[in-house]
Order: structure tokens, then sequence, then C-alpha cells
């Protein structure tokens, strides 16, 4: 009988405090860091283009198969503002499907995709489950600018990084032309060395 | 006896008045409840709909309504449909006698204290056929529940009303609550309204005592297959009890509109004080609700017939000493403590003793493990190859 009036009084002091509960959908509680929500295809801000080139592993190891994938030729590689030869023209995911399980992440060998944050697409629409190129770059957007992000593989993702590798490897073999005791490399030589520059300034920027 | 018609309109008016006055405190209830459980348990309660959710009653009653309203095929169809009346109709109809103030009543009754007694005794009959109508087995389960458990409860909710009625010399609402313009009846008899809340909770069947419809245990009980507007039926005559419960608490025990101010205030004043204090015990029941967790049946027959109904039967012997020798009034609130403890301690001392006996059995059961010694290692080059089991070889 005792305990009984202990425990009335532990509810009542209940009416004190402030509620436990979020008042969801006006006030969304923060999700962490880590938190796996719809993948998101992932920006090089660089070079102004998606990480993606289509080259379709994450649509064949998707378990549930929601993914499809398009590429074409990349402009901007015949320009030489990227080093992405092919690039994603268009990437839908079936929402529906997907089960959020990461394995698309985990197999990308170009850093392209992530699981974004990004769990409450649900909408009216019979075609709201899909979700078009620019949704999910607007998420992998979101999700680099949420979290700080980094590829893992820079060195080889990053187009500001691998043309600034290559026009080094460029230089140096320039150079070592140049070196070489032979007549005709000369103009080469001084080419070389306005090239090398440039490559930097992109480095710079990009950190 | 003559009914003139202005008798006749004047009568349907205030029956149209007492008929939302308790549907609204009802409704108010069921918001009440679902916020002040809500904050019980650290969340808010419905708030969309209406500022502070206050529309949300509104939205579930036309949700109701809306609903259709089936009934199973083998149900006895007549009586089906009337036993949510029978419920409904008693809780309703004891408002007759209420006053909310003085002269703010339909019908003051010389004998209202009986009458409330002998019409909230009928809405067992409307629970039991609504089980039997029903067909199902967990409906009839629950309507004998309901049965077993509002007889039992009666008897000592009858006999606080009695001891009051007693004190105050008089079964006539406004008598009884003109006697505690001092003193209110809580200060003189705290064990009465200890068991009317207790035997009134059961009554209503709210949760501690929430047998006959328990949810886990018969899924509904009498009200199982009733959907739509015969279940809101229901609904509301159970908020509508809870309310009278608080009403007649405030009547009773807490001194209706007289104490504390002992002159009797401007009306509305008064009716406003009535229901502050109705609103209060009302508010002690939710919050008992959202404590305590469901009673097992066998617990509360035992309740009510162990402790409930000799604690009554020797509280109203008590008070009729206490009127019988004209005691002053506290004696019997000394009584009335001394066998509230009794109780408690006998309670609390046969709690302890199962543990304790308990845990004798298990000490004198207790086999001392000892831990065997390990076995020195055999073979004489293991023994000289590790250094620390030099010691233990020969």
């Amino acid at each position: 009988m005792i305990s009984g009036l202990k425990g009335m009084l532990v509810t009542l002091r209940w009416l004190g405090k402030k509620n436990i509960t979020a008042n969801y959908p006006k006030e969304h509680l923060p999700v962490q860091e880590r938190f796996m929500g719809f993948p998101g295809l992932l920006w090089d801000e660089t070079a102004e283009e998606p990480f993606c080139t289509g080259c379709m592993v994450c649509v064949r190891e998707c378990p549930t198969q929601c993914m499809t994938a398009i590429m074409h030729d990349n402009p901007k590689a015949a320009e030489g503002t990227s080093h992405r030869r092919k690039i994603i023209e268009t990437f839908e995911i079936n929402l529906n499907r997907c089960i959020l399980c990461g394995i698309c992440v985990d197999v990308c060998n170009f850093d392209a995709i992530a699981m974004s944050h990004e769990h409450e697409l649900a909408s009216f629409a019979r075609t709201g489950a899909r979700a078009d190129l620019g949704l999910l770059l607007d998420l992998g957007r979101k999700f680099q600018e949420e979290v700080s992000w980094a590829p893992k593989g820079a060195d080889r993702n990053v187009a500001s990084v691998v043309l600034a590798k290559r026009a080094a490897a460029e230089a140096a073999k320039a150079a070592a032309a140049a070196a070489a005791p032979k007549v005709e490399e000369t103009p080469v030589a001084t080419e070389a060395p306005e090239e090398k520059p440039a490559a930097e300034k992109i480095e710079e920027g990009d950190s | 006896m003559n009914v003139t018609l202005s008798d006749a309109i004047t009568l349907g008016v205030q029956l149209f008045a007492l008929f939302n006055v308790a549907a609204l405190g009802a409704v108010s209830l069921v918001w009440l409840e679902r916020r002040f459980l809500g904050r019980l348990q650290g969340r808010p309660g419905p708030n969309r709909v209406g500022p502070f959710g206050l529309l949300q009653p509104i939205a579930d009653a036309i949700k109701l309504m809306s609903k259709e309203d089936v009934a199973p095929g083998s149900s006895q169809r007549l009586l089906f449909y009337a036993s949510p009346i029978l419920v409904f109709v008693p809780a309703f109809v004891v408002w007759l006698t209420f006053p909310l103030a003085r002269d703010v009543v339909v019908r003051n009754m010389e004998m209202g204290l009986f009458f409330f007694v002998a019409i909230s005794v009928l809405s067992i009959v409307g629970l039991v056929l609504a089980g039997w109508s029903s067909n199902s087995k967990y409906a009839i389960l629950g309507g004998f529940r309901a049965a077993a458990q509002l007889v039992s409860y009666e008897i000592p909710i009858i006999t606080m009303i009695l001891i009051v009625g007693m004190l105050s010399d008089s079964l006539d609402f406004v008598k009884v609550v003109d006697a505690q313009a001092t003193v209110p009846f809580i200060a003189v008899v705290p064990l009465a309204f200890v068991i009317f809340l207790v035997a009134g909770l059961a009554e209503v069947g709210r949760t501690p005592f929430d047998i006959y419809f328990a949810e886990s245990e018969v899924v509904g009980g009498p009200f199982v297959e009733y959907s739509g507007a015969h279940w809101a039926i229901f609904f509301l005559a159970e908020y509508v009890n809870t309310f009278v419960v608080g009403i007649l608490g405030a009547l009773l025990f807490l001194g209706g509109w007289r104490w504390p101010f002992g002159a009797d205030l401007p009306q509305v004043a008064s009716v406003a004080l009535l229901m502050g204090k109705a609103y209060f015990i009302v508010l002690v029941i939710f919050w008992i609700r959202g404590t305590y967790p469901r009673m097992r049946i066998d617990q509360l027959m035992a309740m009510a017939w162990k402790w409930l109904i000799p604690l009554s039967f020797v509280l109203f012997l008590a008070a009729a000493f206490q009127l019988k020798f004209e005691w002053p009034w506290w004696v019997l609130t000394i009584l009335s403590l001394v066998i509230l403890v009794v109780p408690v301690i006998v309670q609390s001392r046969k709690q302890r003793n199962p543990a304790l006996a308990l845990a004798a059995r298990y000490a004198a059961n207790a086999v001392v493990v000892q831990a065997k010694p390990r076995p020195a290692p055999a073979s004489e080059d293991v023994a000289g190859a590790t250094p620390a089991a030099e010691g233990t070889s020969p």
C-alpha cells in the first residue's frame, strides 16, 4: 500500500517534466551522422559534374534490382576539364524497392553514391517512389553539405586531383624528354611549364 | 395530478440542458483524460485538432457516427441494439437528482441518495444483456465479469452512501451538502471517501478495475461486437459514469458548493466550485489510471469481499456508535483512520511474510558448494618446466 503511494508519486513527478516526444511532422529529430537513408548521387565540385560514370556495378549488385543507369560520353572529357570519359545520363532508383542495404555504396569504385540522410520521401503521386537523377543528385549534395564528406579514393576519382596528376606526369615526361639530348623536343619543354601552374591552381582551389 | 403544458415544456428544457451538461462533461473528460495521461507519460496527448486538441473528442464522435454499424448475424438483434441504451439511460437518469448548486437541479428528491443507488444499479442489466446478445464468448465472459464486479462493489459504495446519509441525517443531496458547511465529510470519515473512491472506480470500470472489458483478456468484454454509434453510446456512458463519481464525491464528501466558504455563493460560483471539486476527483481517477496496472479478477473479488466490505461494515458500526453516543466528529475521524491503519499493517505484513519464508526456505535448502582443490600436475617434467608449479611438486 505504501509502495502504491510511491508509485503515484512517480507518475505525479512527470507533470513537471518536459515531453520526451518530438512534435513529429512539425519537428524532426536530428539523425545520426551514420544514419542510412535512401542512396544519393554525389557531386564532384571540381568538375561540376556527378562522380557517377554509369558503370552499372551498383545496378548489378543491388539485391532488389531497384536501380537503372545509362551512361553516355562525357563532353567535359573532350574539353579536358574532366578525367571521366563516360558520365551518367539517367539514373533512377525505385524507392519502394530499395531496402537501404548500402551494398551499392560498398561496391562503387568511383565514390559516386552514398547513403544520404533522407528518409521521408513518401508522396501522393503514383510515380512518387521513382527517384530520378535530379532528385538523387539533390540528395547527394544535401548529404555532402550536412556531413563533411570526403571521397575515399580522391586520387582516382576527384577530377582536379586526377587532372593535376596527369598534367604533372605529362610535365615530368616532357621535362625528361627535354633533359634528353634531342633537338626536336625543345619547343615541348617550353610548353610544359605553362601547363603545370594551371594544374596547381586547380588543386589549390579543390583543397 | 395535473401536468400543464408549461410544466412539460419546462421539464423538456431542463432535461435537454441536463443531457447537454452530462454529455459535454463526458466529452470534456475524454479530452482531459487523454491530455492528462499524456502529461503523466511525458507526451503531449492529442494536440492537432483545434487549439490544444480540444476538438479531438468531436472529431472522434464524427468518426464513430459515420462508421458502419455492424451486428453479428447470430446476435439477438433487439437486445443487441437495446443494451447500449440500457447502459446509458441509468447513467443519465441519475443526473436528475444531482444539484449542481442550490436550486440548480431538475428534480430534488428527499430520497435522492436512494434514487441514485436504485437507478445506478440498473446498468448491470445492460452490460449482461450486451454480453449475452452478442453471441460471443468474450462478450458473455465480459458480461459475467461485469455482473460479478459491479454487484460486489455495490455493497461498499452503498454502505458509504448510507454512512453519509446517517451523518447528515438525510438522503436529500441538498441537505447532505448543507450538513458539510463547516466540516466536509472527507474530514469526518476519510476512510469512507477512500472506500467510495475505490469502489466507484470499480463501478465505472476505470483502469485498475477494468476487468470486464479488459482488452488483453476478454478483448473488450461486452462491447466486443459493437461498433460505430452503439459503441459510442457505451463509451459515452462510461465517461458519464466517471463524471458521476466525481460529482457524487464532491457532493457527498468534499462539501459540494458550501465548503470551504460556509455560506452559499452566487449560483454560478457555486456550480463552478462543485465542478472544480468534481474535476479534481476525476483527475485523481485519471492519475490512478496512469499509475496502476490492471488487477486480476481474483484480486479484484478478494479486495471487495475481504477488504472493502468488512471495512465498510466496521466503519458503518463506528459511525452508528458515534451518532448514538453523540461523540464529537473528530472521534469518528480517529476511528476511521485506525480502521484504515489496521488493514494497511496486516497487508504489508502479509506481503512481507511470503518473501521472508521463501528466503528462509532457500537458506535451509542451500548447499554449500566447496571448490575442489585443483589436482597438482602429474608429470614431473611439466612441473619442472613451469617455475610457478615448482612449489607444489614434491
